[in-house]
């Protein structure tokens, strides 16, 4: 991806982040019901928190290190 | 149980190996620039300062009282690393470049330098914390009493000594131990190695103490399903209805900010960042430290409200948990845990703050009284700081205790800390105004923070009074004078909301609010702009200056340095001229510009000026003009005498070079009368002789008077040409050409000049080699002159070679451009000390005075010819032996020799 696409994919996905731990979508998953033996909505919460470290370290790996030149 | 000495006495040697990490980390930073304390693991553990005894304790509270509530204290610092690229990358380098210290330095440094503003965000920022250096400790204080018990608290050192008393000693310890740890030196970028490290530490025992608790609790309530089902069925609500609520909302705009402004955060994560490139790691690495944090918060919870007596503290659970399964070795880890937890909060927080506050308040009042005494010397003002630095420290943790004090009744930490928290977001809209747009104002700022500030003591701060004075709690019930829309919990008469969020929106709202509009209707100054641009333009200076005078300054700024420089008339014509008064300023122009000033005082001297005013590190904007005002008329001074000089030194130097022109003339003249004068002499006296002796000797023989006739005749002749040469030559050089160029063929006159010589050669028994030659080629000459030169060339490599076996080498060549001919002979050769005099008249040099006659003139002759044809004619140097002269002349373009 060229540099340009890569900061607005890491922008769009901090907001996107963002976005999943507000309403609405955060109460999309309050359900009243167990998954893996805890509720769902915590589940939910610790996935989203997981990709979101995920994406953060693939994205960090790509993002143009200092010194480079600008975009 | 465990008891009270051996808690304290166990608080006390984790504080000694603390101190001990600092200073050997201290001193081994000192000795390497690269270690493994400045690897970016480091610096993420760091910055997990952020999970203090709020996080240690309180969050099990706040999961006990309102569900997953808590998590959201650590969904938006994720959110804000996540996306370190456009926020804390910012912040970084900027503070990197501009040597930030704090964060009421960036906002200071970034709004004029202000020193107002400063001392604002500072007095804000000490206000806001001091609840949450409260909440340390207390949760220090009641974890001593939990893990000691509340049956033995009384016995032993702790005997009676209240909650009070032991938060007293808990307070002078910290302020103790941060004055021995973070004020021992000062670092001119307010760096502290050993301090980072020991956090560093720290950060691995609260997460390790509170993993080992969770699984402790895991193990022990049967896995997780049976933990929330457990709870279920014991009445508690485990799905967290209506936890995504406006409070929600709020806690999470809180926490980003938080992880931007806290003075802590900002300290560790801004100003100890050795590397920018670190963020990379710490923007997953933080994350995932935050998750581990909170993973095992809900079951901890759960498992102790469905355990645990009712009415047991659940900001305790950590702790009692443990101690309740006679765990004693994992109740003291967890109260290590959070003990670490508290301390490197009360740490960093404090050497945050105590820098702010020595900076921007004891600095300044200290250096206006004392009329600058002491600063003299470098030590001075060292000592000064640090005594500054220990003084604020000491203010600072002796507010926490007064807060702590005032609001003892209160029971939940997380509460407190949502206070802190709302009172240093209200820096969070001029940061980012700050890193983002250019036109916010120091006006703008100073009033948004001021107006949010105001809003948050009054919504947020006041109200936790509330159980310490009834006149707070009449005026939360009342409002202020019976004004019900000010009520501090319902703002506005909005009511039905949190108070938290309430508090939050209110301030945010009207913070930025007042931000925004006092921006657009107030102007900034010079200053302000240039560090505008350094802010928000910070990645896009390809040249610093240019592009940052473009960036910021109007046309009016610009005038105004002009008229400073160039003067007022000479600036007004200018922009007259360009049209460009009052209007922005085009690129073209501002270059212009550029030129003049730099015309004016020298590129050098502009430059200088105008980096000093972009680095503005240092010199003020307004310093810098009065520096150009105050130099202008010195400038102009002393231009007026370099011009005045210079003009005489060019008319001394001009003099002087039209003199030694004519002596060399003059010289020139003596020496070729002499020459004349000597080779005109030889010839003339031998015939004037023989002449004298066939006119007085009247008995000569027939045959004598032949021969000497004919020598009359052979000198006159001899004579002649001396004089022809003369002539030729001077006409040559006074610049006329008896002949025009015309295409002919070079060869062509080379193949007449080998001929001519071939006789001479076979002569003397000389091998006349020519092998070499191009094939035709057209030059702009004249044939019989080029055919003279050439012939003069080759005769003389053949009459002065004395090699035994005599060999004479033309070749000629072409190339794209030119025509070249070489004539090489191996012969003596011309000695070094000859060369340069080769082509002068008359010379003739130790080998030919000898061995041939000649006037010395063919060479100058030739030389004249050549150059008169635009070739050149030279002596190339040779390997070995003899002598190379080299003819080139350059070939006509392509066009015309097609004609």
């Amino acid at each position: 991806m060229e540099r340009r696409k890569l900061t607005s994919a890491a922008l769009v996905f901090t907001l996107l982040g963002a976005l999943l731990f507000l309403p609405p979508l955060a109460t999309v998953f309050q359900i009243r019901r167990l998954v893996l033996g805890v509720p769902a909505e915590v589940i939910y919460l610790f996935a989203v928190w997981v990709l979101l470290i995920v994406g953060a370290w693939w994205l960090s790996k790509r993002l143009p290190h200092e010194g480079e030149d600008e975009g | 149980m465990l008891s009270a000495d051996l808690v304290i006495a166990t608080g006390i040697a984790y504080v000694g190996l603390l101190f001990l990490i600092a200073y050997v980390s201290d001193r081994r930073a000192r000795k390497t620039r690269s270690s493994f304390l400045r690897s970016p693991f480091v610096y993420t553990l760091a910055i997990s300062v952020y999970c203090t005894s709020w996080t240690f304790y309180g969050s099990v509270g706040s999961a006990a009282r309102n569900g997953l509530e808590y998590l959201a204290i650590y969904l938006g610092p994720t959110i804000v690393f996540i996306g370190w690229w456009f926020v804390l990358r910012r912040l970084v380098l900027i503070s990197h470049n501009q040597r930030i210290t704090s964060i009421a330095d960036l906002l200071s440094s970034r709004f004029a330098k202000s020193s107002r503003l400063a001392v604002l965000v500072t007095v804000i920022a000490v206000i806001g914390i001091a609840p949450y250096i409260a909440l340390q400790l207390k949760a220090v204080t009641s974890s001593i009493q939990a893990i000691a018990g509340a049956r033995e608290f009384n016995e032993g050192t702790l005997r009676g000594v209240d909650d009070v008393g032991l938060a007293f000693g808990v307070a002078a310890g910290m302020a103790l131990f941060t004055v021995l740890f973070g004020t021992r030196n000062v670092d001119a970028k307010e760096q502290h190695h050993g301090v980072v490290a020991a956090i560093a530490f720290e950060a691995v025992v609260k997460l390790a103490a509170l993993l080992a608790v969770g699984l402790f609790v895991i193990f022990a309530g049967g896995g997780f399903e049976a933990i929330f089902s457990r709870a279920e069925a014991a009445g508690h609500d485990i799905y967290s209805a209506g936890t995504f609520d406006d409070r929600w909302v709020a806690m999470n705009v809180l926490s980003i900010a938080a992880i931007i402004c806290l003075p802590r955060q900002f300290q560790i994560t801004v100003v100890e960042n050795s590397d920018a490139n670190h963020l990379r790691t710490a923007a997953w690495a933080f994350p995932a430290y935050l998750l581990l944090m909170s993973l095992f918060t809900l079951p901890i919870a759960l498992y102790g409200l469905t355990t645990m007596p009712a009415g047991a503290n659940p900001d305790m659970f950590v702790l009692t948990l443990p101690l309740a399964a006679d765990q004693e070795g994992l109740a003291l880890f967890a109260f290590i845990g959070g003990f670490s937890s508290a301390t490197s909060m009360i740490i960093v927080e404090s050497i945050a703050l105590s820098i702010m506050v020595s900076n921007h308040i004891v600095m300044p009042l200290v250096l206006r009284f004392s009329q600058g005494e002491g600063v003299g010397d470098g030590r001075g003002v060292s000592r000064l700081l640090l005594n500054s630095r220990r003084f604020s420290i000491a203010l600072i943790l002796t507010l926490g205790f007064s807060y702590f004090y005032l609001t003892r009744d209160s029971d939940a930490l997380a509460p407190i800390g949502l206070i802190s928290f709302c009172g240093v977001a209200q820096f969070l809209p001029a940061i980012i105004a700050a890193l983002f747009w250019k036109d916010a104002s120091l006006k703008a700022a100073t009033a948004a923070v001021a107006v949010g500030f105001v809003v948050w003591a009054w919504s947020s701060f006041l109200p936790s009074f509330e159980s310490a004075s009834p006149v707070v709690a009449q005026l939360m019930a009342e409002g202020p004078w019976g004004i019900h829309w000010l009520r501090p919990e319902a703002l506005f008469g909005v009511e039905g909301i949190d108070p938290l969020a309430n508090a939050v929106f209110w301030s945010l709202f009207l913070n930025t609010g007042t931000l925004v509009i006092v921006s657009l209707f107030t102007s900034q100054s010079a200053l302000e702009r240039v560090q505008a641009t350094l802010f928000v333009d910070l990645f896009r200076r390809p040249d610093a200056v240019g592009s940052l005078i473009r960036g910021s300054a109007t046309a009016d700024d610009l005038q105004f340095v002009a008229q400073r420089v160039l003067g007022t008339e000479k600036a007004n014509a200018i922009f007259a001229s360009a049209g460009a008064a009052g209007s922005a300023p085009t690129p073209q122009f501002i270059d212009r510009l550029e030129r003049e000033l730099a015309g004016s005082i020298g590129a050098a001297s502009a430059h200088v000026m105008l980096s000093k005013v972009v680095s503005g590190g240092t010199v003020s904007l307004e310093e810098v003009l009065q520096m150009a005002d105050e130099t202008q008329q010195a400038i102009e001074y002393s231009q007026e005498l370099e011009r005045t000089s210079a003009e005489l030194r060019d008319t001394a130097h001009k003099l002087e070079q039209a003199n030694r022109q004519l002596r060399e003339l003059d010289s020139q003249k003596d020496e070729f009368l002499s020459q004349v004068s000597h080779e005109v002499r030889t010839p003339m006296t031998s015939i004037r002789s023989f002449s004298e002796i066939l006119l007085g000797e009247g008995t000569l023989e027939e045959e004598e008077r032949q021969r000497f006739i004919a020598t009359i005749h052979k000198e006159s002749l001899r004579l002649t040409r001396l004089l022809d040469e003369i002539l030729d030559l001077s006409a040559l050089e006074r610049g006329e050409q008896g002949w025009s160029n015309v295409p002919i063929d070079a060869e062509e006159a080379l193949d007449r000049a080998v001929e001519v010589c071939s006789a001479l050669a076979r002569q003397r028994g000389l091998e006349l080699a020519v092998d070499k030659r191009a094939a035709g080629a057209v030059v702009e000459a004249d044939a019989d002159r080029l055919s003279q030169v050439l012939i003069n060339l080759i005769s003389n490599a053949i009459k002065y070679n004395d090699a035994p076996e005599p060999r004479v080498e033309v070749r000629s060549r072409r190339t794209r451009r030119h025509y070249t001919v070489e004539v090489i002979d191996n012969g003596p050769g011309i000695a070094r000390e000859e060369r340069s005099l080769l082509f002068e008249k008359f010379w003739r040099g130790a080998v030919g005075t000898t061995m041939a006659p000649g006037a010395g003139l063919g060479l100058a002759i030739s030389r004249q010819i050549i150059s008169h044809m635009n070739g050149k004619l030279e002596l190339v140097p040779t390997r070995d032996r003899g002598a190379c002269f080299r003819i080139t002349l350059p070939l006509p373009e392509v066009a015309q020799v097609a004609e």
